[in-house]
Formats: C-alpha cells, sequence, structure tokens
C-alpha cells in the first residue's frame, strides 16, 4: 500500500503541483530568482525548490515534467500491454496448433531480444529532429511489448484448455470473441501486475533518453534533462539535483511496489 | 551436431535481421546523411556530390544489396595496400592472397574507418563488461547466499529490500550517486574520463564496474536466495548435516553447486547486454567504449557508425546466447532439447 501512497501522492504533484508555483517552468526570473551574490536563489518561500541556472523556478519545472513523464510512461506502457497482450494471447492460444502464428511470433520476438533497444530509440529519436512526447512515447511502446507477450503467451496456454473456454468454443462462438471474452478476463491479473511494473521501466526509459539529450528537447523541463543540468553543480546547489533524483527514484519504487501491491492481492497463490 | 547446426543458422538469421532492420530503421527516417557530412553551409552542388558517393542517391533495394556487399566480401590478403579496401578489415585469411574483409565504412564525423574506431573502443567495453561481471557476481551471489542462510532475520530483510531497491534504482541514478560520493566529495577516484596510462585506466573503471555490479547484482542476489532457499530443503543435504559436514561445506560444495546452472544461464546473458557497451553507464562516465561511441554517433547522426554499433551488440547478445545454451546442457544433463525461449 506504501506503493500506491507513492503512485498517488506523485500523481498529485504532476496535477496540482504547477498550479501551487509562483512562476511558469520557462520563465526566468531576473529579480527574485537572483540571490544577492548574483546566483541563482537557493529555496525559499516563493522558490521552493530554488532556481536552476537560468533562474527558472525549479520546482514549477519539478511538477510540468512530473507531468510529462508520467503522462508518457502510462502512454508508452498502454501501447505495449495492448500490442503485447495481443500478441500474446494469440501466440498462446495457437501454440502448437497447425496454424504456424506462434512460432513466427516467438521467432520475431527472439530477434527483437537480440536488438539493442536503447539504440533504437535514441536513433529514431536523433533522426526526428525535435522529438515530442508523442515520438517518444510512441518509440517506447513499440519496442516494450516482447515481456508482456512472453507472459500472457504462458497464462493463455494455461487458461485455452480449462472448461468455461471449451463450453463457449462448443457453444460455437467465434475465436476472436473467446479470447476477448473469456481468455483477456481470466488473464488480466498478471497483464495490470506487469503493466504497473512497467510503468517504472518507461519513466526510466523516458529520463535516460531526455539525460542523453536524445529525449524531448530543451526548454521543456525533462527529469532527466534537469539531472543533466544540475549534475555539475552538485556540490554548490545539491537541492537541484536531489529534487529530479528522488522524483525519479521514488517513481521506479512507488510503481515498482504498487505492481508487488498488485500481485499480492491479485494472485493470493503466488505469495 | 544437428542441433548445432541449427542453433548457428537460427543464430545467423537472427544477425542479419538485426543488421537488415538497422537498415531499414537508418534508411527510412526523415534526415540526410550527405548534408551532415557537408555541413550546413555546403553549397547544394557538393552535397549532391558527396551523396552520390556515398551511395545514397541509388534506390533502396540497391542501397540494401551494396549495403551487404561492402560489409562482408573478399578481398585481397592484405586489405589497406588497395586502395579499394581502405576502410577494410581482415577477419578470416583464406590462402596466401585473399581474405574475408568486413567493411563498416568510413565514420561521417571522424573520417577515419568505423573498423579502427572499433578496434579501439571494443578492448575497453570488454574490459568494463567483464570486470563489472565478476563485481556483480560476487556481490549478488554473496549476498543472496546470506540472506538464504540467515533466512528471515533482519538481515534477510535488509538484504531483499536493498536488492528490490538496486534493481528499481536506475544504472544512471546509481553512477550520479557514486560520482558525487567518490569522485567530488571524498576526491578518491577521477570524476571520468579513461585517463593515459594503465593505473590511470584502472582508478577511472572502478566507478563505473561499481556502478553496473551494483545494479546488476540485485537480480543475483534474489535468484541465489531463491535457488538456495529450496537446494538447502533437499534430502541430500540432510544427508551432509547428518554426515557431521560443517556448514560451509554444505552450503559451497553441496548447495551453491547446484545453484550454478540458473546463475551462469543469467550470467551469459548479462554478458551478452554488457558486451554490447553499457551505453548509459559509459556514457555518464565518459568511458570511451561502445557504448559511447553509440550515443555520440546517434547524437552526430553518423550513419556507418550506428549500423556498426548495432550489429557488434546484436552479435555479442546472439552469441552469448549460443554459449548459454550449450553451458546449460553442460552443466545440467538433463537438459538436451533446446530451451524455451529466455530466463529473462
Amino acid at each position: 500500500m506504501l506503493g500506491a501512497a507513492i503512485v498517488l501522492a506523485l500523481v498529485a504533484f504532476a496535477v496540482f503541483g504547477p498550479l501551487a508555483a509562483h512562476h511558469g517552468p520557462l520563465q526566468s526570473d531576473f529579480v527574485r530568482g537572483v540571490s544577492p551574490s548574483g546566483t541563482p536563489v537557493g529555496p525559499n518561500a516563493d522558490f521552493p525548490l530554488g532556481a536552476d541556472r537560468l533562474f527558472r523556478d525549479e520546482f514549477a519545472r519539478l511538477a510540468v515534467a512530473g507531468r510529462l513523464s508520467l503522462f508518457i510512461a502510462v502512454a508508452a506502457t498502454s501501447i505495449a500491454s495492448a500490442l503485447g497482450a495481443a500478441v500474446g494471447i494469440v501466440a498462446g492460444w495457437y501454440e502448437g496448433s497447425r496454424v504456424p502464428v506462434d512460432g513466427a511470433l516467438m521467432r520475431f520476438a527472439d530477434v527483437m531480444l537480440a536488438f539493442p533497444f536503447l539504440m533504437l530509440v535514441m536513433a529514431i529519436g536523433a533522426a526526428l529532429d525535435r522529438t515530442s512526447a508523442i515520438t517518444i512515447l510512441v518509440t517506447l511502446g513499440a519496442t516494450g511489448w516482447l515481456g508482456i507477450a512472453r507472459i500472457l503467451r504462458a497464462k493463455t496456454m494455461q487458461v485455452r484448455g480449462l472448461e468455461y473456454v471449451e463450453a463457449s468454443r462448443a457453444l460455437g462462438q467465434s475465436t476472436p470473441r473467446v479470447m476477448m471474452k473469456h481468455v483477456l478476463p481470466n488473464i488480466a491479473g498478471p497483464l495490470v501486475v506487469t503493466a504497473t511494473v512497467m510503468v517504472a521501466q518507461m519513466v526510466v526509459a523516458d529520463s535516460v533518453l531526455s539525460y542523453l539529450g536524445v529525449g524531448i528537447a530543451p526548454p521543456t523541463p525533462t527529469w532527466g534533462r534537469m539531472l543533466f543540468e544540475s549534475q555539475d553543480d552538485v556540490m554548490s546547489s545539491p537541492w537541484l539535483f536531489a529534487a529530479p533524483a528522488t522524483a525519479i527514484l521514488l517513481a521506479v519504487w512507488g510503481f515498482n511496489m504498487l505492481g508487488e501491491g498488485l500481485r499480492d492481492a491479485l494472485d493470493p497463490r503466488e505469495t | 551436431m544437428s542441433r548445432l547446426a541449427s542453433r548457428l543458422a537460427w543464430s545467423a538469421f537472427v544477425v542479419w535481421a538485426v543488421v537488415s532492420i538497422t537498415f531499414v530503421v537508418q534508411t527510412v527516417l526523415p534526415g540526410d546523411p550527405a548534408r551532415m557530412v557537408a555541413g550546413a553551409q555546403a553549397r547544394p552542388a557538393d552535397v549532391a556530390r558527396i551523396r552520390a558517393r556515398l551511395g545514397l542517391d541509388r534506390s533502396l533495394p540497391e542501397q540494401y544489396s551494396r549495403f551487404w556487399g561492402r560489409l562482408v566480401h573478399l578481398g585481397p590478403r592484405n586489405a589497406r595496400a588497395d586502395t579499394d579496401h581502405t576502410s577494410c578489415a581482415v577477419v578470416l585469411p583464406l590462402g596466401a592472397a585473399r581474405a574475408v574483409h568486413v567493411d563498416f565504412g568510413k565514420s561521417f564525423q571522424m573520417s577515419q574507418p568505423v573498423v579502427d574506431v572499433l578496434v579501439a573502443r571494443i578492448p575497453r567495453t570488454f574490459a568494463l563488461a567483464l570486470v563489472a561481471m565478476a563485481l556483480q557476481l560476487l556481490l549478488g551471489v554473496g549476498t543472496g547466499v546470506l540472506a538464504a542462510m540467515k533466512r528471515d532475520s533482519w538481515l534477510d530483510r535488509v538484504l531483499v529490500s536493498a536488492s528490490l531497491l538496486g534493481l528499481s534504482a536506475p544504472t544512471f541514478l546509481i553512477a550520479l550517486g557514486l560520482q558525487l560520493l567518490f569522485a567530488r566529495t571524498l576526491r578518491w577516484l577521477p570524476l571520468d574520463g579513461f585517463g593515459s596510462d594503465l593505473a590511470e585506466h584502472a582508478r577511472s573503471m572502478v566507478l563505473p564496474a561499481l556502478t553496473l555490479g551494483i545494479y546488476g547484482a540485485a537480480y543475483y542476489t534474489r535468484l541465489a536466495r531463491d535457488e538456495m532457499i529450496v537446494l538447502m530443503r533437499k534430502d541430500w543435504v540432510r544427508t551432509a548435516r547428518a554426515k557431521g559436514l560443517p556448514e560451509w561445506r554444505i552450503v559451497g560444495t553441496h548447495a551453491l553447486r547446484n545453484a550454478l546452472v540458473p546463475i551462469v544461464t543469467a550470467a551469459g546473458l548479462d554478458l551478452g547486454a554488457l558486451l554490447g557497451g553499457a551505453i548509459v553507464t559509459e556514457t555518464v562516465f565518459r568511458w570511451p567504449g561502445l557504448g559511447e561511441l553509440s550515443v555520440k554517433a546517434m547524437l552526430n547522426r553518423d550513419g556507418p557508425v550506428i549500423s556498426a554499433c548495432v550489429i557488434v551488440t546484436s552479435v555479442a547478445i546472439v552469441a552469448a546466447n549460443v554459449l548459454v545454451d550449450f553451458a546449460y546442457a553442460r552443466l545440467d544433463p538433463r537438459v538436451t532439447g533446446p530451451r524455451e525461449g529466455g530466463t529473462r
């Protein structure tokens, strides 16, 4: 439940944080953001997390970046889950049958596993001059479905021989209908658990891309870029570094814990 | 034997598919390599000339066949002496005069043969990968066995939660944390870079290797702990206890040996991924290996270098997979057929 609390807190921060901030995320404040010595101000009531190198409100940037990161992670996970579920159910259903679709799909997955993904994502990111949130989330989603497909394939193979599936087939229901109505709901548990943990991986992937400079282009704030920009000032203004680092850690930890919690709740046999 | 042959044929197919995907991704995406080579201010005529020289003005199938024809071809034994083979590397001599060449072309940005860049960088990535692997096995298996021995104690709980934290901490946060502690605050080790002599290389390698070691160890902690808990309940462990063997021998020679099968499997696959270059870690520490090279190549849109990095990485992964399959069969005599799917 700690996981759920962390995730809720992060979502609340991303939703309400930008409203609570006194400044816009892109707005440099050369009056209140400057300390008497001319450096960016440290944390105070006006700038709760201080100002960054360009005298912008770190708090506002963190919150807006959180919106973007969480949105990208959840959207990418949804794409990956939909693709993975479709591939996994179809492959699992036809496993061992005369329709060679399982073999083909799993061979394809073998190829994808040998493919250095980060490079593919970076290649696409670098080739499109100005990377947008949509590009990132589509790329992450389109490359992240393998794990889900494998898990759901195995689960489908367990479910497909059960009585209620046989019964619905005996009643003459079409295969797609059986898959949607009877297989999918019965493997939804593992799907939800895997997807939750995947959100954490997507948050990391998104921050890695922006940290490496191939993610969403500045000045749009991202957690990864904020880390990159603050890493050399970490001794003089540690809060600028600590803020995005904590945000990423909390997001990853929270979604992982939530996933484990959901696993325990949804499948008591596996604990 | 037929199993070996089919496994190798399948691996060759996977490499072919990966290389082809790379080619397609590169060609289909927007962005003009000829413009990148010529520079932003170049005249259109110069860009067109460079485009023709790189073969980018031809049709896709033609570019594809030229791409493969250049990648692997036959040539003279002494490649660099021939003006047509200045960017080739000899991989397999055939008799006195001929040899199989591999040619990744010339880097757009560094204007030197990509194979030369690779030859300089691969040993650095390999060295980092091997040290990181050793570290993560030592750390991971050590803590895993310890946690299993002290099962349900506070130590077990601490180790298991730490491993969950390690699993969820992204590599670049571990890297930045270690930099902050050992380089910026304590000033014991260099912040990043490679150094200029062997002692400096070694000092520069400590933090990246530790980053990968900590990140990877978490997985082995869990794996070793779960395996050991199951194994310690076996009858032969009870027999060993009844014989009065000391605990360290029961754990070391009886239980741990049986836990090696899944650990070696996981380690082999991991090593494949590490050999392809730990992109993030190498970049954070500016370790001049394959991973850092690939990020640079991406940012500069250096096509030949990107392809080379993808090919080297996927070959490393595929080779590790094959090795694991055979090591697996060796370690566990019960295994006869090919293993179904990957473990991770």
